[in-house]
């Protein structure tokens, strides 16, 4: 799933650890997650937004939303 | 999980591995002798099924550890990587199994030890785990 995920780490100057440690899962969870290889869990969707003060929509792209804009 | 790097690796993957390495030096110490007695010695029945139980145990107790480190794994990344690597391991030794059985009973293959399969499985996981992360370097 595409997210705003490492442009949203790169705007607080955090790495990819930092990151990690704030959400207690692994820096190569964090990488998977940027890189879309891993959707993460509702619940860990919902740290990630509470950390950034965001919605869950404003930083994960719905796939159905992100196809109808590519129609 | 073997080839994730100390530092990088989870609480979980570590206790696992801690636990892995000492089921392996229980069956390095436990499966020679009991191989020698079962060559040199004239045993009973009773005794051999409590040896057969013997070498068995450090292997059930591998994949009791897996169980574990499953439900003590709290990073769900690593949870599904794992999950995923198990289930890949578990089809193609089972459906390798039955080939190579059904083989065996037409004559074509020789008969293979049942105890070769959780070694199967095991290398089987290693080259999927090798696999998916060369995969993950070269995306």
């Amino acid at each position: 799933m595409e997210n705003r995920l490492r442009v949203l780490r790169a705007e607080r100057n955090w790495s990819q650890q930092d990151l990690g440690e704030r959400l207690e899962v692994s820096r190569q969870s964090i990488n998977a997650i940027e890189t879309g290889k891993y959707d993460p869990s509702l619940p860990l969707a919902f740290r990630i937004a509470e950390l950034f003060e965001l919605p869950i929509e404003e930083i994960f792209v719905s796939p159905s939303r992100r196809s109808s804009k590519a129609i | 999980m073997f080839a994730a790097k100390q530092s990088d690796a989870t609480p979980a993957q570590r206790a696992h591995i801690r636990r892995t390495l000492w089921l392996l030096l229980a069956y390095v110490i436990i499966l020679p002798p009991l191989v020698w007695l079962r060559a040199h010695r004239h045993i009973s029945d009773g005794i051999l099924m409590v040896m057969a139980a013997l070498a068995a145990l450090p292997v059930l107790g591998m994949f009791a550890s897996w169980g574990r480190y499953l439900s003590d794994e709290r990073d769900e990344y690593h949870q599904a990587v794992t999950l995923r690597r198990i289930a890949v391991a578990t089809n193609a030794t089972m459906g390798a199994a039955v080939v190579w059985g059904f083989l065996q009973a037409f004559g074509v293959m020789p008969l293979i030890e049942a105890y070769w399969i959780p070694f199967a499985w095991v290398v089987m996981q290693g080259a999927f785990g090798c696999f998916a992360s060369f995969s993950r370097r070269e995306s």
